[in-house]
């Protein structure tokens, strides 16, 4: 893998100019039917041809969060997406549901890539697009892969602060800050965090319940061309920092897991019976200790 | 930006979808609103489609659109628990009748039509209701959002929410549906060739009855496609309550059954679903297929043909587009869209195929709703054949070894339905 320096650069803020926020949502076409997922039996990768693909479900909850600042403070809404060209149908309904305009990452040379290749052109398209923006917000973790790497990565890639677990915020224009709210689940607490923006959030899955895709917004996405598609030739990445190119993750193995034969045995009868018959064979078995 | 059609269709199935290019192709801004991910997402059929709509309305379809095999083996077959009486018809023809596909490919090859043709497809959204206003269709209605149309054409399929909703039909009666269940086995194409003796781009359609649905009013199908096979059931919804199992357990016997689980040895279940279908002829339709601003095309309309072994709803369902596209254009040259405008409809179905079928098969659900046809008969025909290839030394002769399988039928009865079958299918 080429070596690349990465110049860390603080973007430029537009707050305060009364245009309002500039928030990003890069969202994923994620697999809907994780039992339908295949694997490359040479590359271990996803095989994702012919799979059809829905917007991961976290990110229309971070794609809701996103919207309320933009109903509260003013400014625009816009989702991007690294996916093959068919990734523009679910890009739509980001729009559907309120985004002012989407962007497909989509080229040949981003295929492949792992999750740092991934957050790379993802972050590097958010800076070459949107130098001005103001927020990041991306979903918890996606339900096909569930890693949550992508939006750590973004931040440490455009070096900009980053909280998880958010479920609310209030932007002061005028300074160009914004209180976010968190939630741990395991603590059962609210935090508080004030940042200068810009700044990095993954917003917590079970909080901002989505609003509905609107009929009107979709004809929009549709008549006004605002699902729009960059390559690579607009955003002159490094080639050996995208796609499976730039990505260090390998697939070393993959075992299938060998189904454990039943051995069908079934009671018929009194229900103490059968608890007392599923105790004594589970015991011998060693399943459980009696 | 402007949120005004020419047309607005509800439902991108096949009727949707030809109403949609047809129209879109005549410079009409049409938009068509799908509740499924993609166009067909949410069809379901049997398995197979004939082909002469589309020799007229889509004569590049040969090429193009995505058949699996042409069908040139009928089969019906009488089944019981552990025997079973089949007829079977085969021609070597090379005449293009009726193929058969997945629905799903097939309708998203008609939404390509469509917006090759200029026709804005929106997926992933349902529609609510229509808008009316002063008795007029003006619109559709999703979620807050309205969106309006000069005429609506109603293509939702046999389930008619948006219609019932919109006041515009009564509740679907279970007498005038049958529930259908399938499954979609995928198999080597040359273990499909082998074991239902075809060539590579032949099919067969096999329609069964009797022991598949527990011997109540209905039918099982298989059709081949190039790599898999589509089963499945259809209850009559009416005799439902008379099932003493579950529709998806009897899929499941259907499946299992020695007969047939030999035919699919080795395959792997790619996909079930479950539908309702029209089964009743004129009786499924809602009382009007018009009004002030909209049209009602396809299922919605009532249009599938079933005879029992014949059943027909795709070339129904593109031609009703084709004929309201049409309706939808004399109109506009009227000026106007009102029920009296929209009226010629009515009078270009009764010139077309759709009701002059749909007219000479009007008692054909009557007849088929006759229950002995899928329990005594079929229990008959397998009892007598059992007995008369049965040789143990005692003299079988025909006349006699049918009186005595024809269990509680009296030869009034046969006669009787007889009669009625040959006279009304």
């Amino acid at each position: 893998m080429g070596a690349t320096v990465i110049s860390q650069v603080t973007p430029t803020q537009s707050v305060g100019k009364g245009e309002g926020l500039t928030i990003i949502v890069p969202v994923k076409a994620a697999v809907p039917n994780i039992t339908a997922v295949r694997l490359d039996p040479v590359t271990h990768n996803l095989v994702r041809e012919g799979v059809p693909l829905m917007l991961n479900p976290y990110d229309r909850n971070a794609l809701e969060f996103a919207l309320r600042l933009k109903d509260r403070y003013g400014g625009r809404v816009i989702t991007l997406s690294m996916a093959p060209p068919s990734g523009k149908d679910f890009l739509e309904s980001t729009i559907g549901m309120g985004a002012d305009e989407a962007y497909l990452i989509t080229d040949r040379v981003f295929a492949g890539a792992d999750t740092l290749a991934t957050s790379y052109t993802v972050a590097m398209t958010i800076r070459k697009l949107f130098p001005e923006f103001n927020l990041v917000v991306m979903g918890e973790e996606t339900t096909d892969s569930t890693t949550a790497h992508m939006p750590a990565q973004v931040a440490s890639w455009l070096g900009l602060p980053y909280l998880y677990y958010v479920v609310d915020g209030e932007v002061n224009l005028k300074e160009g800050t914004v209180r976010l709210t968190r939630y741990l689940e395991d603590e059962g607490v609210f935090e508080e965090y004030e940042f200068q923006m810009p700044v990095i959030v993954s917003v917590y899955k079970d909080s901002n319940p989505p609003r509905e895709i609107s009929l009107s917004r979709k004809i929009q996405a549709r008549l006004g061309n605002l699902v729009k598609s960059v390559t690579n030739n607009e955003l002159k990445l490094d080639q050996y920092c995208v796609g499976l190119r730039g990505s260090p993750t390998i697939v070393a193995k993959i075992e299938d897991a060998k189904p454990i034969p039943r051995k069908k045995q079934v009671f018929k009868g009194d229900p103490k019976e059968a608890a007392k018959w599923l105790i004594d064979n589970l015991t011998k078995e060693g399943v459980i200790k009696s | 930006m402007s949120q005004r059609f020419d047309v607005i269709v509800v439902g991108g199935g096949p009727s949707g979808l030809t109403a949609a290019q047809r129209l879109a192709s005549r410079g009409f801004k049409v938009l068509v609103v799908e509740r499924g991910r993609r166009p067909g997402s949410k069809n379901v059929y049997g398995g197979r489609i004939y082909a002469h709509v589309l020799d007229r309305l889509y004569p590049e379809y040969v090429k193009e659109a995505p058949v699996e095999r042409w069908v040139r083996k009928e089969r019906l077959t009488m089944l019981t628990k552990d025997s079973g009486v089949t007829v079977e018809f085969e021609i070597k023809s090379v005449e293009h009748k009726s193929f058969t596909a997945y629905l799903t490919n097939f309708t998203e090859w008609l939404s390509r039509k469509a917006e090759a043709a200029g026709a804005l497809i929106v997926t992933e959204t349902p529609v609510d209701s229509l808008v009316i206003r002063d008795g007029r269709v003006v619109g559709v209605r999703s979620g807050a959002d309205e969106v309006y149309g000069d005429v609506v054409i109603v293509a939702e399929g046999i389930n008619r929410l948006v219609l019932e909703s919109s006041g515009l039909t009564p509740k679907l009666q279970p007498s005038v549906v049958g529930l259908g269940v399938k499954e979609v086995i995928k198999l080597g194409r040359s273990e499909i060739n082998e074991r239902f003796n075809l060539d590579d781009d032949e099919g067969l359609a096999w329609a069964l009855a009797g022991y598949p649905t527990h011997y109540v009013p209905g039918g099982a199908f298989i059709y081949t496609n190039k790599d898999a096979i589509t089963l499945g059931i259809v209850v009559y919804l009416e005799h439902g309550a008379k099932l003493d199992a579950p529709v998806h357990e009897l899929i499941e016997e259907f499946r299992l059954h020695p007969f047939i689980s030999r035919l699919l040895k080795g395959g792997q279940l790619l996909e079930y679903s479950a539908h309702l279908t029209p089964i009743a002829g004129l009786g499924a339709m809602p009382d009007r297929l018009y009004g002030n601003g909209y049209l009602v095309v396809g299922d919605a309309a009532g249009f599938l043909l079933h005879l029992g072994i014949l059943i027909r709803g795709v070339d129904f369902a593109m031609e009703s587009g084709n004929l309201a596209a049409e309706a939808v254009v004399k109109a506009h040259d009227e000026g106007k869209y009102d029920e009296e405008a929209l009226s010629v409809y009515w009078r270009l179905l009764n010139e077309s195929f759709i009701l002059r079928e749909f007219r000479a098969f009007r008692n054909a659900h009557k007849v088929l709703n006759n229950p002995r046809l899928y329990s005594d008969y079929v229990m008959l025909m397998n009892s007598f054949m059992a007995r008369y290839f049965d040789v143990d030394g005692t003299p079988r002769r025909i006349w006699d070894t049918f009186m005595s399988s024809k269990g509680k039928l009296t030869l009034t009865d046969m006669a009787k339905d007889a009669l009625s079958l040959v006279m009304n299918l």
